[in-house]
Formats: structure tokens, sequence, C-alpha cells
């Protein structure tokens, strides 16, 4: 069996379509989380040479996220920040997609509906 | 009207045949682009001028010792209030043309969103209602585009400004992209590596994402 559709409707709407905010700040958050965990643990799998501290440059990041540090157990804060940091900015992404949106097509209605006014 | 016609199998052995408008895919994408451009823009903007208040106001001894060295690429910034509004503005241009290359390569995935949309006949939809999956191998492939590009430009910049030696935090890179050195065949080794990452992060993000949209709107218009 044929079906033969007109796609500019489909498309239009897939234009239009929101983001979940609370699935783009849970994914965000998830990778995010992995990405700080792998960045100190691969300094620490790699290590320093003998004296030589362990990712000083990394260990940096401690101004920004407090008790930050290139240990095991910083990883693991480092996760928990990055989950944190990644949902906020994640959440603050899709909410700002589905507003700018929003308001576009609002636009656009208050103008179609103007022109068949001025139409009228 | 510019109309090309593609034929879809579904499931169900059902042929469907549609008519996409290019001169509409071609609007529709363009003010997408715009669009993502400037939510981009906002966040990256927004993100340089707070984490540089941020920075300024922690009490440290040498505020901005290392995030000084971002005026490499973007000049006029530092941190200080000033370089704080100039990073507003640097963070906001770079963030902006991102979202723009982000959209842009990632809009070769709208016809195959179109073809499912259509498969799945969700006639009954409104826009604005409608949440649709991410396509997580045309997302890897537009921001692993963006991502491995950013380090070819900010590493061959400073093989351009004779930089190349001094550039001692760049090189730490090569922590965690081995083969990466600032050189252009150093540059290109590591966004080779960069981008393969990034693709697989956005694959497990989209694999992430989807999941939670089909199991928040199971039954539910999507």
């Amino acid at each position: 069996m044929t079906r033969v559709t007109n796609a500019d409707k489909a498309l239009l709407k897939i234009a239009f379509c929101r983001i979940d905010a609370v699935a783009m700040a849970i994914a965000t958050g998830a990778v995010s989380g992995l990405l700080l965990f792998l960045a100190t643990a691969v300094l620490l799998v790699k290590g320093a040479p003998p004296g030589m501290e362990v990712g000083p440059h990394l260990e940096l990041l401690g101004i920004y996220l407090p008790g930050y540090s290139v240990t095991w157990w910083g990883s693991l804060l480092g996760a928990g920040y990055g989950l944190l940091i990644g949902a906020v900015i994640g959440s603050l992404a899709a909410g700002m997609w589905n507003f700018t949106h929003y308001l576009y097509m609002t636009a656009m209605v208050i103008r179609a509906s103007w022109l068949r006014m001025m139409v009228d | 009207m510019n109309k090309n016609t593609y034929v879809y199998e579904s499931n169900e052995n059902q042929v469907v045949e549609t008519n996409i408008d290019e001169r509409l895919l071609g609007a529709v994408i363009r003010l997408n682009t715009f669009l993502t451009a400037a939510v981009m823009g906002i966040l990256g903007g927004l993100g340089l001028f707070f984490t540089t208040l941020l920075s300024l106001n922690r009490g440290l001894p040498n505020p901005g010792n290392y995030l000084n060295l971002l005026g490499v690429f973007m000049p006029g910034y530092e941190v200080t209030p000033t370089g704080a509004w100039i990073g507003l503005l640097w963070g906001g241009l770079i963030g902006a043309i991102s979202g723009g290359v982000l959209y842009r390569v990632y809009a070769h995935n709208l016809r195959i969103h179109v073809r499912n949309f259509l498969l799945q006949d969700k006639s009954g939809d409104e826009p604005y209602t409608l949440i649709v999956p991410i396509g997580g191998k045309a997302l890897g492939l537009a921001l692993g585009t963006v991502i491995a590009g950013g380090l070819v430009v900010t590493t061959n910049w400073l093989v351009i400004r004779g930089t190349a030696d001094e550039s001692v935090h760049a090189r730490l890179l090569g922590n965690y992209l081995p083969g990466y050195s600032i050189s252009l065949p150093g540059s290109l080794i590591g966004a080779v590596q960069l981008f393969l990452f990034v693709f697989v992060l956005c694959m497990l993000w989209s694999w992430i994402y989807n999941r939670i949209i089909t199991t928040r709107h199971r039954g539910t218009p999507k």
C-alpha cells in the first residue's frame, strides 16, 4: 500500500519541536560527570615522575569546585560536580531553546493575525 | 515550488511517498541555525563572564594566573572587571559561531527526522508539543567537527604567532591525546582523536536522552 504524504507540515513540526529539559539535564549531567571523572582518572593512572605532583594544572579546578583534587576521592567529587554543572547547563540550554522557539512562534502568530486583520 | 520526492518503506511494508519543499527546508535550517547560535552565544558569553568574575572574587593572591592565557586567543581579554565584559563579547561570538556550525552540520539529519515522523504517522501532534529523539551520530558528527576544528584552529594559531615552544600548557593536552603537539601534524592527530572521543560521548548522551524521553512520554503524544 502506498501512502502519499506532504512533508511540509512534518518538517515544521520538527523544526519547532521541544527539547525535554529534564532529559537534557540528566543526559548532559551524566556525560559531563563522566568526563571529569575520566579526566582525573587518566592522570592518576598515568602517574607522575618521582617527586612530582600528579595533575597540578587540573587541580586548579579546585578554585571553582571546592574540595576537588587530582585524587581518587577527587575524581568522584569531580564526577558529582560535573553532574551538577552539566545538569544546570543542560536544563538552561533546553529552556533557552524552547523559549526562543516559543517566542518566534508567538511572533509569527501575531504577525499572521495582524496581516489577516489588515486584509479584512 | 522546488519539491523533491522521497520514497520510504515502513516496517509494515507500507510505502510512504513524501514531498519535501527544499525552500522550506532551507528556511527551517536557517531559522534553527540562527536560534542555536543565539542560545550558544548567550551561554558562551555568560559562561566566560561569570567564570572571570568568580576567578576575581575568590580572594586568591594571583587571580587569573591561568585564565589570562585565554587572551592569546581572545585579544583584549584578561581577568579584570573590564576583561570580563570583553570576555562576554568573545564568549558570545565564539559560542554563536560554534552553535551555527553545530546546527548546520546536524541539520543533515533533518530529512531522517521527517522520514521517521511520517513513518510513525503522528498526524495528531501539534507544533511545539512534539519532542523528537536526537540523532547521536549526527550530533557526534556536528559536535565532533566543531570541537576538533576548534583544536586545529587554536593550535595552529599558536604556531602562527610563533609561540609554539612556549605553550607549555597547551602541550599538556598530550596527556589525553597521545601524539598531540603544537604543530600542524600534531594538531591533526589530536583532532582525529578528539573527534572520535566526542563522537562516542555524543552517542552515549543521545542514548541517555532518548531513553528518558521514551520513558517520560510513553503513552502521551511526543
